[in-house]
């Protein structure tokens, strides 16, 4: 990013606060938004998301019809006749060549249209929308509660670095990054549905429109999450307690405590927004897991079914929504970062 | 698997808290540095033991034979010390075969990522220009979508086998450790030694394979370690959901997935396996943190 508004000068005050200096609607301010870098920012986020959004489609298609194999012998079942393969295969365009395939579904998909489901036949885009929100209630519950583990743990581990609590906090940490996600569900399935007699339920009601049914899955997700988040912002916040503007508030009096939650936590934030944007894209694979074993019909149960019956329009459905999401998340990310960052709100970045 | 994965992929400057701090090291100090890389170490040297050697020179029975009538022992069973599974397998010759497969397929998933994406990596820092551009492209989208998915659709289409399990993870630990080594060599290509090599005239095949490759190794190496860990949890989670190792063939997702199902009346077939992968796991992170204290690597 280059800097294209000095600081000081009206034009950049005058953005900032939203303000025109002689009151002018209209070009001149057009003008001057265009060369904001946050619109910058968001300009080339939105041009790298053209070639990712097609890589990923294109990848898909490829690795699916790789192999013989399609989706009409997977819907007519083992029993069918090779004319029944044919002509189910005519009528659903398998016989035509791979790129021509995907140039149909590709121009269709342009158009708005993702097709329909091999398989059960209702429009893909109908069944994502119908998916969708279980995901991602499922994801921004679980992101919410590695938050509100890791915050407090996070500044506890800052607070004495190498003492008895900082060790202890790691150890689990240790453990929370080295569980495997379906050892991590059964754990918890067993602690809370076993043990605890049904204190949270076992299987979801299906849909997940309940805040109780999505807290076990969503634990799952979040515990090694928080572990991560927790490293982070102890190797961070133990950074930021050494720079100058730390170092001189404990030399006026403050208590380390209050410097941490006060100045070093915000500085800390900014970083950690980053992780938790890149992170998405792992945390989207996880859920595949976790709905699988708690019942949710969210997209990535849906995902597993569509990978059984070779349903390429459905996956390729969902694979795009996947990494629109992820897209759309790290828009978000940097824009985040620049409200939260004065430097590079100023247009004064130098990375 | 949620967590390092991220920060593995993406390279992120020093997310876990093992950061090598300069300070002086007493003796104690120095005791426990020595211990943190040691335990580890050997217990895992223990558990390939047992997994590669000890069934030649032990008559460990099958874990794919077994007679219906030995059927859903318990745990400390004689002649079964894991118990035995619904028609008879014997668990504990299970969990070891399961663990070959297990490292079999870690080891091949690194070695490739290793060789093929430290190569791709040094060659787009070192090139530059165009060669990097593209490359980048490639993996950046490879990395902004979900890996898992990515694995499952592979794993699916290419069939149920120990091979392809290997290479669908290839498609996670390429493009991560390309990035990684790209980061390394763009640090390193300006450093004094390689511009004097590059100014009196050396070739660059011989200053990435003589001067950059060296260099890497020790973060490479870590990482790999740190990523073994993560090749190991996906795995058994494809085990879990039936796309990975085929059915009779022992993993211990696989176990993982029939502990599940007979969970409800004996916990012992869940917890065997889950404490085996999660020892596992645990032994390689605490290599890897270890092993980057020891070299000062990020």
């Amino acid at each position: 990013m280059s800097a294209s508004i000095p600081l000081g000068q009206p034009e950049a005050i005058a953005e900032h606060t939203g303000t025109e200096p002689g009151g002018r609607p209209g070009g001149a301010y057009l003008r001057r938004l265009a060369r904001s870098p946050m619109l910058r920012v968001v300009g080339r986020r939105l041009l790298i998301a053209i070639p990712v959004l097609w890589g990923v489609t294109l990848l898909t298609f490829i690795v699916e019809n790789a192999l013989p194999g399609d989706a009409a012998e997977a819907l007519l079942g083992a029993n069918a006749t090779p004319a029944e393969i044919k002509v189910l295969s005519i009528k659903l365009h398998l016989n035509e060549p791979l790129l021509v395939r995907y140039w149909h579904w590709f121009w269709a998909a342009l158009h708005g249209n993702l097709g329909y489901s091999l398989y059960s036949g209702q429009p893909v885009a109908s069944i994502v929308a119908q998916r969708l929100p279980v995901t991602i209630d499922l994801i921004i519950y679980a992101l919410v509660l590695s938050l509100v583990i890791s915050v407090p743990l996070g500044l506890l581990c800052a607070r004495r670095p190498g003492g008895v609590v900082d060790r202890a906090i790691m150890a689990l940490c240790m453990a929370g990054l080295s569980i495997a996600p379906i050892v991590l569900a059964l754990l918890l399935l067993q602690v809370f549905s076993g043990y605890l007699h049904n204190l949270l339920p076992a299987l979801a009601s299906g849909t997940g429109n309940n805040l109780r049914d999505l807290t076990m899955p969503a634990l799952s997700l979040a515990l090694p999450l928080a572990a991560f988040y927790i490293r982070f912002l102890r190797a961070d916040l133990i950074e930021q307690m050494s720079e100058d503007y730390a170092v001189t508030a404990l030399a006026k009096g403050l208590s380390r405590w209050r410097v941490l939650t006060r100045h070093a936590l915000r500085n800390s934030f900014i970083g950690l927004l980053t992780v938790i944007g890149y992170n998405l894209a792992t945390l989207i694979g996880v859920t595949v897991i976790a709905e699988s074993i708690f019942g949710l019909a969210g997209l990535g149960n849906e995902l597993l079914q569509a990978i059984q019956h070779r349903d390429v329009p459905l996956l390729e459905g969902i694979v795009l929504v996947f990494a629109g999401f992820v897209v759309l998340v790290n828009l978000v990310t940097d824009l985040l970062y620049g409200v939260l960052d004065p430097r590079i709100r100023h247009g004064r970045a130098r990375s | 698997m949620a967590g390092p994965v991220a920060s593995l992929v993406l390279g992120l400057p020093d997310a876990a808290g093992g950061s090598p701090q300069p300070q002086p090291q007493s003796r104690g100090r120095g005791l426990l540095r020595t211990l943190e890389i040691t335990i580890p170490g050997a217990l895992l040297l223990v558990l390939l033991f047992f997994c590669f050697i000890w069934p030649l020179v032990y008559p460990v029975p099958s874990p794919t034979y077994g007679s219906v009538l030995n059927a859903n022992l318990p745990i400390w069973s004689p002649g079964h010390i894991f118990g035995t599974t619904n028609v008879g397998y014997d668990n504990m010759a299970r969990i070891l075969y399961g663990g070959r497969t297990t490292f079999e397929v870690a080891a091949g998933v690194q070695g490739i990522g290793l060789v093929v994406g430290g190569l791709l990596g040094v060659i787009a820092g070192y090139a530059g220009r165009i060669v990097e551009s593209v490359l980048m492209r490639v993996l950046d989208i490879l990395i902004a979508f979900p890996a898992l998915v990515l694995i499952l659709v592979i794993a699916d289409s290419l069939g149920q086998s120990e091979m392809h399990v290997i290479w669908a993870l290839c498609a996670f630990s390429i493009p991560a450790t390309a990035r990684v080594a790209r980061a390394g060599t763009l640090r390193l290509r300006d450093q004094p030694f390689v511009v004097a090599a590059r100014l009196s005239g050396v070739k660059a095949w011989r200053i990435i394979s003589g001067h950059i490759v060296p260099n890497l190794m020790p973060q490479l190496l870590t990482f790999s370690l740190l990523g073994t860990g993560i090749v190991i949890i996906i795995e058994s989670g494809l085990d879990f959901l039936g796309y990975g190792i085929p059915d009779p063939a022992p993993s211990w997702g696989g176990m993982i997935a029939y502990g599940q199902t007979v969970m409800s009346v004996s916990l012992s077939p869940l917890i065997v396996p889950s404490l085996f992968l999660f020892g596992t796991v645990v032994c390689l992170n605490l290599l890897g943190d270890g092993l980057r204290g020891r070299w000062g690597v990020r």
